[in-house]
């Protein structure tokens, strides 16, 4: 026999009692090609470029997941960041934009499109300005598009005036979507440091230094990690991080094979694998729940912050080895709405926003899915993302804010979205101002890490 | 000799690329035959990549009864596929079994086999899967 049995049980294992699963499969594709002085032709050249590349694209993943027992939860499309591919647009032919992004992304039969993002970390173009004024509109008259904009990175600095101008676009997105909890929110991110071959959703985007069409991928498992963990026993750290590292191992190196097989069947290049423990609302798909098996009480408590960097720095190790193709975010997602471990901990008071922001600075992403009372001032979101933008800047990683001003509700109250996105209860934030900091405007110099020529 | 569709589709784009601008339907058609010919006669072995190999990996397990085995290669054995390598494990009333087996010569692809062993599974009431080989050998030896 080529395989132990004990390995071919473990896979089996692995795909049908743990959730491991492929999260998503995202093809870039480059838009740089599409602009036109007539709107009419710009949007006609998107479709019909989309819809070229991406035509086959569920149904050769669907094709792949047959072949190996593994499904692929999430089959997306990422596209240039439009700010970049149609600078010269106003905010009305923005929205434009979006809604045949939108109708190429039904039609192809993906749930998410990335890329209605801009990148304004030291400044604004004018086009980019009007792609910011038209964000709360795209996301209320579209499904499936998300954006994301980039106000800071370690070599810019820190851009205040796209801090407050998100905010603002925050709170409008969740006024303009009232009536489904405020959903546009939760396709909308704050980033500082963006990664540009992100396969995730809402930070997916195409950056403009890829080829003209990739297939990047995102594994999942926080599942199998718990199970290991939790079939590891009483062992120390050290061991802990070891059984931790061979998990994502094995699950990053299935995630490449399937990653390059997508790619082959498209005839075009593979980009990057990212190895987040990407969790999902399905019971035992949760990082809470891994962080819960390492040792903790519930998520919240003290050591919840060394436990999150233990795993993420473990996770990294094991992914780096299984693939030479290692990108994205690559750590551990901790968005509340979207893990019934962070949920159930929320709702019992153990997390709260600010504990939150400090496991952000040791894992991949930021405060994410997190919903605060409608009534929040703008300046109190803007003060947030600032602070999420320092954490980014200062230790040279990856932070975002998701976060959901829902519109009406106060603490205690629930957004629920169904689906991945999930439910999240209302949370609390500081009433202290933080008005007459972020109305300053102007940018946060770049740190002296900046300099490290 | 069969290609794939994949190495096809690199013939013909080598070919549209070759021909430049002359590149008309008709030509690119005959250039990709010609090319697909001589590739047929030189009998050269087509860069086959090892997931067409057509070793799938077939796990089974449940409670233990007479007839799972018989039940499972009668099926293979109608589908035409060739059993490569075969091992099961009783322990108490459960049952675990895995085979290798190459669905290369089969008529139908994996899906169709797939569906197929689902039916035998729902009769035998146990559980089957089949996974390509290539899983297994990516996520267990490096």
């Amino acid at each position: 026999m080529p395989y132990e049995f004990e390995e071919v049980l473990e896979t089996i294992k692995m795909t049908e009692i743990e959730h491991f699963d492929i999260r998503t499969v995202t093809m870039g594709i480059s838009l740089r090609d599409c602009y036109d002085r007539n709107i009419e032709i710009t949007k006609e050249k998107i479709y019909s470029k989309i819809l070229k590349y991406a035509k086959n694209h569920v149904n050769y993943a669907e094709q792949v997941e047959a072949q190996f027992g593994i499904s692929i939860a999430n089959k997306r499309i990422a596209v240039t960041p439009v700010s970049i591919a149609f600078d010269g647009l106003n905010a009305e032919e923005f929205v434009e934009v979006a809604k045949i992004l939108d109708k190429a992304a039904e039609d192809v039969g993906v749930d998410y499109i990335g890329g209605f993002s801009a990148l304004v970390q030291k400044g604004f173009t004018n086009g980019e300005k009007e792609l910011i004024k038209a964000i709360p509109y795209a996301l209320a008259s579209t499904e499936r598009v998300v954006s994301s904009v980039n106000v800071a990175s370690t070599k810019a600095g820190i851009n205040i005036d796209a801090v407050n101008m998100m905010a603002q676009a925050v709170k409008k997105t969740a006024e303009l979507t009232k009536d489904r909890d405020s959903i546009g929110c939760a396709k909308l991110v704050v980033f500082c440091n963006v990664p540009e071959d992100n396969p995730f959703v809402a930070g997916a985007f195409h950056g403009v230094s890829e080829a003209e069409v990739t297939i990047n991928m995102g594994i999942s498992g926080p599942g199998v990690v718990l199970d290991a963990i939790k079939t590891a026993g009483n062992v120390d750290l050290q061991q802990l991080a070891e059984i931790i590292k061979k998990t994502t191992f094995k699950i990053t190196r299935a995630g490449e094979l399937i990653g390059r097989k997508v790619a082959a069947m498209h005839g075009i290049p593979f980009g990057i694998i990212d190895i987040s423990l990407a969790p999902t609302p399905a019971e035992g798909d949760s990082i809470a729940d891994v962080l819960k098996a390492m040792g903790i009480e519930d998520v919240g408590a003290a050591g919840t912050t060394a436990a999150l960097a233990m795993l993420n720095d473990a996770v990294k190790k094991g992914g780096l080895m299984a693939s030479s193709s290692v990108g994205g975010m690559s750590g551990a997602f901790i968005p509340v709405s979207e893990d019934q471990g962070m949920i159930r901990a929320a709702e019992k008071g153990h997390i709260t926003i600010e504990k939150l922001e400090a496991m952000t600075s040791v894992c991949s992403v930021g405060l994410d899915m997190i919903a605060i009372p409608g009534d929040t001032p703008e300046s109190t979101i803007a003060g947030i993302i600032a602070d999420e933008c320092a954490i980014g800047v200062i230790n040279d990683k990856t932070t975002s804010a998701r976060l959901i001003p829902a519109y009406g509700k106060k603490i205690g109250d629930y957004v629920d979205y169904g689906g991945l996105l999930g439910k999240a209860p209302v949370m609390k934030v500081s009433e202290l101002s933080s008005n007459k900091f972020v109305g300053r405007g102007g940018r946060i110099p770049a740190p002296m890490r900046s300099l490290t020529n | 000799m069969s290609l794939s569709e994949q190495e096809l589709r690199k013939i013909t784009l080598e070919a549209i690329e070759e021909l430049g601008e002359n590149a008309t339907p008709q030509l690119v058609k005959e250039v990709v035959e010609k090319a697909v010919r001589k590739l047929e006669k030189s009998g050269q072995p087509s860069r086959v990549e090892s997931s067409d190999s057509g070793r799938v990996i077939l796990t089974s397990f449940g409670m233990n009864h007479p007839g799972i085995v018989a039940g499972i290669t009668k099926a293979l054995y109608e589908a035409g596929c060739d059993i490569l390598d075969i091992s099961q494990k009783i322990l108490s009333d459960f049952y675990t079994m895995m085979m290798v087996i190459n669905i290369g010569s089969s008529k139908k692809g994996l899906r169709e086999l797939q569906e197929t062993m689902n039916k035998v599974a729902d009769e035998l009431k146990v559980k089957i899967y089949l996974q390509h080989e290539d899983v297994f050998r990516y996520m267990h030896r490096v």
